[in-house]
């Protein structure tokens, strides 16, 4: 095993999950009045935990990728548009959350590897 | 991949557009009754038309978000609104004078949407600002 195992990898593809969901619903908002737009949202924790459940989880969570799904179920407008501005915004914050956990628990790993590296010294 | 610049990106694109159409409102209401403009006729009110970014093949398959694109201002269609003004140099013989076809009710909503979608795309833009920062910080 390397310097990083299996955990730092899932904490890093949610994080490039997460900024994708941010790219999506940053880019929902900037469409909230272009006509006939559907909005699109990215569900990468589904797309981890079913890498997570395979046989080989190392080398299907590198593997990996998320994509965007368009959203036709909302209630669309008159214009066709159907995206919701409350919806947005609080899917950008429980992802700014989400984002900064797991930045959290990586500077709290990088923190115990270099304390092994230096002995506890 | 996402990246934090790419929605820094997309925001800003939001933002310019609602600025563009906030420029739009404006100058529809600032001439809801010029009954003359350029060409000789009442100024016609204009809307700016908008389309997703991102429509090549290249950005298709890598399913990248590519923020809003202004594809136009248009003229608006509907007729102009006949105003009974005998007193206005503009007035037919009838007495009628050929208004601007702007409705200052429509334009004061719209510029509240405007002005909400903007402060939206800027939350948003904050968020992905802090996230970076925060991604930065992992490395201390």
């Amino acid at each position: 095993m390397g310097l990083f195992d299996l955990t730092d990898l899932v904490v890093e593809r949610s994080l490039a999950g997460a900024s994708q969901r941010q790219e999506v619903l940053a880019n929902n908002l900037a469409n909230a009045n272009t006509a006939g737009f559907k909005r699109s949202d990215v569900d990468f924790e589904s797309s981890l935990a079913s890498a997570l459940g395979s046989g080989n989880p190392a080398a299907a969570v590198a593997g990996v990728s998320f994509q965007p799904k368009v959203d036709n179920a909302s209630p669309t407008q008159a214009d066709g548009n159907n995206v919701n501005m409350e919806t947005e915004m609080s899917g950008l914050t429980e992802n700014a959350v989400e984002y900064e956990t797991l930045t959290e628990i990586e500077k709290n790993r990088m923190a115990m590897l270099s304390s092994a590296i230096g002995g506890g010294a | 991949m996402g990246d934090m610049f790419g929605a820094i990106g997309i925001s800003a694109s939001g933002m310019a557009a609602e600025r563009l159409r906030m420029d739009v409102t404006s100058d529809n209401l600032a001439n809801a009754d010029s009954t003359k403009g350029a060409n000789g006729l009442p100024y016609q009110r204009q809307e700016v038309v908008l389309q997703a970014g991102g429509q090549s093949f290249s950005d298709a398959l890598g399913n990248a978000q590519a923020g809003v694109q202004v594809s136009g201002i248009v003229n608006d269609p509907t007729p102009d609104r006949q105003v009974y003004d005998p007193g206005n140099p503009d007035a037919n013989a009838q007495g009628y004078v050929t208004m601007p076809n702007v409705n200052t009710v429509t334009e004061m909503t719209d510029l509240i949407t405007e002005s909400r979608s903007y402060e939206a795309d800027t939350q948003a833009m904050n968020t992905a600002k802090e996230l970076y920062l925060k991604t930065l910080d992992v490395l201390r």
